[in-house]
């Protein structure tokens, strides 16, 4: 097996009879999945869609997101998930940086994806909700084109976000794809009885990885379009779902989400909590309200997934982020780029068979993150002697909020964009419960407001990126040769 | 103390650190705060607010309009208890 196609269709002929999506009433059967497919590979063909394309998937977790990216896969073509909670100029530079020939999106959705894709020539179909222009119909004979798929070939554009102001365009291919759900399914021991939940986003790495996985290996998704956590309880409940993986904000919510009556939740036997450092606090809390341990899993857009913890001594060992999985390689290099011995912190780099090869248009920085067959993931950490990972810092300058990497650089050309603001600083700083946010401090006009700020941001930048917190100053600290002194800002 | 009282130091301990309490009326727009504008931070904000009033407040209610002020936020907590 060494493509996408190849992946699903052994699913559908291994396990016709299986539940493959579930969304709310929607329940789809890896028979009724396969024919899907080939509907919506004929409907993308209708479009224009040939093989090398780019198709954009603005749309939620949902079961069109689902069919939209395997039928894409079918034809040869290239998916871009494109997260929802973007606004305008953010989905215009994906459309544009990726040369998508088409938009897929949802009704509600549509108006914002024709004005993205307005300055490019790519065309909007909407693929849910009312007006639908896809409706599936069981044909016996769907005219899809005959396309040769090659291993190599590229099957997906994720984004990964680093310190140059602008995502970093991250393909993958074919082969990376099913080699990341071969590495990822073996070492969990994942089967076509599992039912996973996926509230994480599927157009995010970690959700994707996870997501390709579960299909692979013939296993039932629910999909869900929002985190809603009384609903995200409800369904761990009546589905009687195995895996839930799940970001740390996520656990910490469901932990604290008050419960009249107990959920039975005993068909749960891996939470997996990845896109954030788990917090101590939110480990016990969850264990406590739930009676099961979320397990850390770390991965990057680059390499897809790295390592996950499946100790038996989990109370111990909650804040490593486990072991490689099976067939991919970590090393820890020193300054001195050296490998570091036990528990010497250095650098984590990765070799993996579902690697990137680098980043379009990118050679310089291209360059720096991948060397002799390794990625330098900018993450800092160190293994202990029983091969367990943990990470206790980062080399590249970003914020992660819940898992969503923000660009400081990002926001800061933004806000130098409002008229009163003359200089301004992004940093991360870390909250009482060990999440990060975004504080933005400003040298800025008399009489500028917070809520103006606020408003400015409102409809321009995706909600994560917004400053939590904002600071005016008269002006901005710095050392004798000009430098911005950050650390004194935090 | 008085509901009013109570979800204001909710917000103040969860969502507003970095604002004056004295500042804070019940009828002040909270999306001037930026209140509303994260839907995590909404959800934080739930979710305390479920802590602090042992009761559930289903998705549904998590709207702009529920929480539009202190006063809005403790009309509908009123009628949940």
């Amino acid at each position: 097996m060494s493509t996408v196609r190849e992946l699903f269709l052994s699913s559908v002929k291994n396990f016709p009879d299986n539940t493959a999506v579930v969304e709310d009433a929607k329940r789809v059967s890896y028979k009724e999945f396969g024919s899907m497919v080939d509907s919506f590979s004929s409907f993308l063909s209708s479009k224009g869609v040939n093989k090398g394309d780019t198709v954009g998937i603005l749309l939620p977790n949902s079961l069109e997101f689902v069919i939209a990216f395997f039928s894409i896969a079918n034809l040869g073509a290239v998916s871009v998930p494109i997260n929802t909670a973007f606004k305008k100029e953010e989905i215009a530079f994906y459309v544009n940086h990726s040369s998508a020939k088409l938009v897929l999106t949802q009704e509600k959705l549509k108006p914002l994806a024709e004005e993205a894709s307005s300055e490019g020539n790519a065309l909007v179909a909407v693929v849910k909700g009312k007006s639908s222009e896809w409706i599936f119909r069981a044909l016996d004979n769907v005219s899809i084109p005959e396309v040769s798929i090659e291993p190599n070939d590229e099957a997906i554009y994720l984004y990964s976000t680093g310190s140059t102001g602008k995502p970093k365009r991250v393909s993958r291919t074919h082969l990376n794809l099913v080699a990341l759900a071969d590495n990822h399914t073996e070492t969990v021991g994942w089967t076509e009885e599992d039912k996973i939940l996926f509230a994480v986003p599927l157009s995010h790495t970690y959700g994707f990885g996870n997501f390709i996985s579960s299909i692979k290996i013939g296993a039932s998704i629910v999909v869900l379009g929002d985190f809603n956590r009384n609903r995200v309880l409800d369904l761990l409940e009546e589905e009687s779902i195995t895996v839930f993986p799940a970001v740390p904000v996520m656990l910490d919510v469901l932990a604290k989400t008050y419960i009249a009556e107990p959920k039975d939740l005993s068909s749960l036997k891996l939470v997996i909590s990845a896109g954030a450092p788990l917090p101590g606090k939110i480990f016990h809390s969850f264990y406590e309200k739930y009676g099961i341990y979320p397990r850390q899993l770390y991965g990057s857009s680059e390499t897809g997934v790295i390592s996950i913890n499946l100790s038996d001594d989990i109370e111990n060992t909650f804040n490593s982020v486990g072991r490689h999985v099976n067939n991919v390689e970590v090393h820890i290099i020193g300054e001195d780029g050296k490998e570091s011995g036990v528990d010497e912190v250095g650098e984590i780099t990765v070799k993996s068979p579902s690697m990137t090869r680098g980043y379009f248009g990118l050679p310089e920085e291209t360059k720096k993150v991948f060397r002799g067959g390794y990625s330098f993931t900018g993450d800092l950490g160190r293994i202990d002697r029983d091969g367990f990972l943990y990470i206790v810092g980062r080399k590249k300058f970003f914020i992660n909020i819940s898992g969503y990497k923000v660009d400081p650089s990002e926001v800061e050309n933004f806000l130098l964009k409002h008229p009163k603001v003359k200089e301004v600083v992004i940093l991360g700083i870390n909250d009482s419960d060990g999440s990060e946010r975004v504080k933005a401090v400003l040298v800025a006009d008399k009489g500028l407001e917070k809520k103006e700020i606020l408003e400015f941001c409102k409809d321009e930048i995706a909600e994560f990126k917004i400053p939590r917190i904002i600071e005016f100053r008269d002006e901005l600290p710095r050392s004798p040769t000009g430098k911005v002194l950050r650390e004194e800002l935090k | 103390m008085d509901i009013e009282k109570r979800v204001k130091k909710v917000l103040i301990k969860n969502a507003l650190k970095d604002i004056d309490p004295k500042e804070l009326q019940i009828d002040s727009p909270l999306i001037e705060y930026g209140v509303g504008l994260d839907s995590v931070a909404t959800l934080e904000l739930v979710v305390a607010l479920e802590e602090e009033f042992q009761i559930r407040i289903d998705e549904s209610y998590i709207t702009p309009e529920t929480f539009e002020t202190i006063k809005s936020i403790s009309s509908h907590i009123s009628q949940e208890i």
